[in-house]
């Protein structure tokens, strides 16, 4: 209890921070707008031009953008910390005054961290859900929300734990490696759309290695109201946790490297 | 047995070189920052660590504050081993780095504070209690409501070691805590912590590269260099050691006859003498001419007018200590 009590006041403090400098945050937040209502045009261009992809319509594409554009911003917006900050932190040494502190590392970096803007971001993923779901004809239900709730949840964690695995990397070489944007940022663009339109490998690999399918599109076409891929129903509840699976695993592994951290000079 | 015990202490760092030319791999280096420090620190001391860059202070510093962990070796503190039991062994301990913010830039200090406090645990009561006696300590009042980054480095400096202190640790590190502070500050800083080991019996243990520091604070001294313990006891011991050089400057009435023209001569060996603007400067060792003998010497010569002995500036004894122990 006293965490989280510490996260809302170490977020409320980082508002705090953020607002100081109003003008330059709202120009950024504007910015956020820009960007993500872009990205939002090109899944309409897409959808201008070809109605329809496999055997997904227009609607169904706007609901898998709008789930992967609010999931992806929620944690960039609670998980800042994670998700940007600490490969500086590692290197400006700031990470040594964290681990002078009683408290768990990943609390602390999760309370060092939060990205406001990005809640344009976040907006405009709704605005794609809300839209995707009128387009589609979705009749909502209970475990169709619960799902949904799920769903997005578990995309967070998963998404959390591909970070951290930039961070592993980072307590251990200091710098950061953009490898694993591939995982992160590449996860963002390429499974806004679904699974079945890509290939192979990419299918395992995002499935198996960073597993968006599970946590996104196997629920997503549940509540849409499509075939599980060929999975039974129940499917659809289950294989979001896998996002959970992933980020204990990550938390595991960065509790361990976080013993090989070897700081930066004074 | 003694609240801080370091056993023979080892820590490398491997440092990874620029590719050369021609080669396939870049070349890996292995620099042994500390190789087998070992020593005792009883409750209530406040000791110096000195010793040039790069000698292995921070690392030092950095492991037993439990940031990093040791290669090989045993370090206690007040039964605790920092890097193993972190989170219930920093409760004890506070850490200021003079070149590195702990506080939170873009808010008032009063704000970082009630956030340590909710980091910390520390009780409400408690909080206040030790809150106001820190801010009176340090005259912080007038700054409570400032953000960190308005504050001068003087300042700041004050606000760290104010929120380094809330949680009342038994221990206090601290790295070059006097960088870059005017003549002012310095003065403040020292008094408080004397205050604070006085006060409350908090250990300090400073690593600094000004001497005053260490001579107006410290009651022991550990020079440290290429890694390994080159001394440890009082500063005066140590001093005594290089202070091999004193200078005089003395200014008679009517300059002696005795003196001849070219000075050296006429004077006892091993003198040196230099004169300047009607004034002769001298400089002799105190080992191979006894002060007394030198003073009735001048004395005896002519009527004195005006007359200064002084020895070498702490900072040329240091250097020369470093030059000796070769590092």
């Amino acid at each position: 209890m006293n965490t989280v009590h510490l996260y809302l006041r170490s977020m409320g403090m980082l508002l705090k921070s953020h607002l100081q400098y109003p003008a330059s945050f709202i120009m950024q937040t504007l910015a956020q707008l820009v960007m993500e209502g872009g990205e939002m045009l090109a899944v309409i261009l897409v959808i201008d031009r070809f109605e329809s992809l496999k055997e997904w319509s227009g609607g169904n594409l706007f609901f898998f953008f709008g789930l992967m554009s609010v999931s992806f911003y929620i944690t960039e917006f609670f998980g800042r910390g994670i998700t940007g900050n600490f490969p500086s932190m590692v290197r400006s040494g700031q990470l040594d005054s964290l681990l002078l502190r009683p408290r768990g590392i990943l609390t602390q970096v999760l309370c060092s961290g939060t990205d406001p803007r990005r809640i344009t971001c976040i907006a405009v993923g709704v605005a794609s859900l809300v839209m995707g779901s009128n387009l589609s004809d979705v009749s909502w239900s209970i475990p169709k929300v619960l799902v949904l709730a799920e769903s997005i949840l578990m995309s967070c964690l998963l998404i959390l734990g591909l970070f951290m695995i930039e961070c592993i990397f980072c307590i251990h070489s200091v710098k950061s490696v953009e490898l694993v944007n591939a995982l992160t940022y590449g996860g963002r663009s390429a499974c806004q759309y679904p699974i079945d339109i890509y290939p192979k490998p990419l299918k395992i690999l995002f499935s198996v290695v960073a597993p968006f399918a599970l946590t996104m599109h196997v629920p997503a076409a549940y509540i849409l109201g499509k075939s599980l891929y060929g999975w039974p129903v129940w499917t659809a509840f289950i294989t979001p946790l896998s996002g959970a699976v992933v980020f204990f695993v990550m938390v595991m592994l960065f509790n361990r490297g976080i013993k090989f951290y070897r700081s930066t000079g004074s | 047995m003694s609240y801080i015990e370091v056993n023979n202490l080892r820590k490398t760092f491997t440092v990874r070189k620029k590719r050369e030319k021609g080669k396939l791999f870049r070349e890996k280096e292995i620099v042994e920052a500390l190789q087998g420090i070992s020593f005792v620190v009883e409750k209530g001391e406040l000791v110096g660590y000195i010793g040039p860059n790069g000698a292995g202070k921070s690392t030092t510093v950095k492991i037993l504050s439990g940031i990093l962990t040791p290669e090989s070796g045993e370090a206690k503190v007040g039964g605790m081993v920092p890097w193993k039991e972190r989170k219930e062994y920093v409760k004890h301990i506070g850490v200021v780095f003079g070149q590195r913010s702990q506080l939170w830039w873009d808010v008032p200090i009063l704000d970082s504070y009630s956030l340590l406090k909710d980091i910390y645990r520390i009780s409400e009561k408690d909080y206040k209690g030790r809150l106001n006696e820190l801010v009176e300590a340090l005259q912080l009042e007038k700054l409570l409501r400032t953000p960190l980054r308005l504050l001068s480095l003087g300042q700041r400096m004050r606000a760290e070691l104010c929120g380094s202190l809330l949680h009342r640790p038994e221990l206090l590190f601290l790295d070059e805590p006097t960088i870059g502070l005017d003549a002012v500050s310095k003065l403040s800083l020292r008094d408080f912590l004397k205050w604070e080991n006085k006060e409350h019996g908090t250990t300090i243990m400073l690593t600094t590269h000004d001497m005053e520091d260490i001579a107006e604070l410290c009651s022991r001294v550990m020079v440290l260099g290429h890694g390994q313990k080159l001394f440890d006891g009082k500063l005066k011991d140590l001093l005594e050691k290089y202070d091999t050089v004193r200078n005089v400057t003395v200014k008679y009435d009517v300059e002696p006859i005795c003196f001849g023209d070219d000075y050296e001569p006429n004077f006892p060996r091993g003198v040196k003498v230099t004169r300047k603007n009607g004034e002769l400067r001298l400089t002799y060792s105190p080992n191979e001419i006894p002060t007394a003998d030198m003073l009735a010497f001048l004395q005896s010569a002519g009527t004195i007018n005006e007359m200064t002995l002084e020895s070498e500036n702490i900072d040329h004894l240091i250097a020369a200590m470093y030059k000796e122990m070769d590092l």
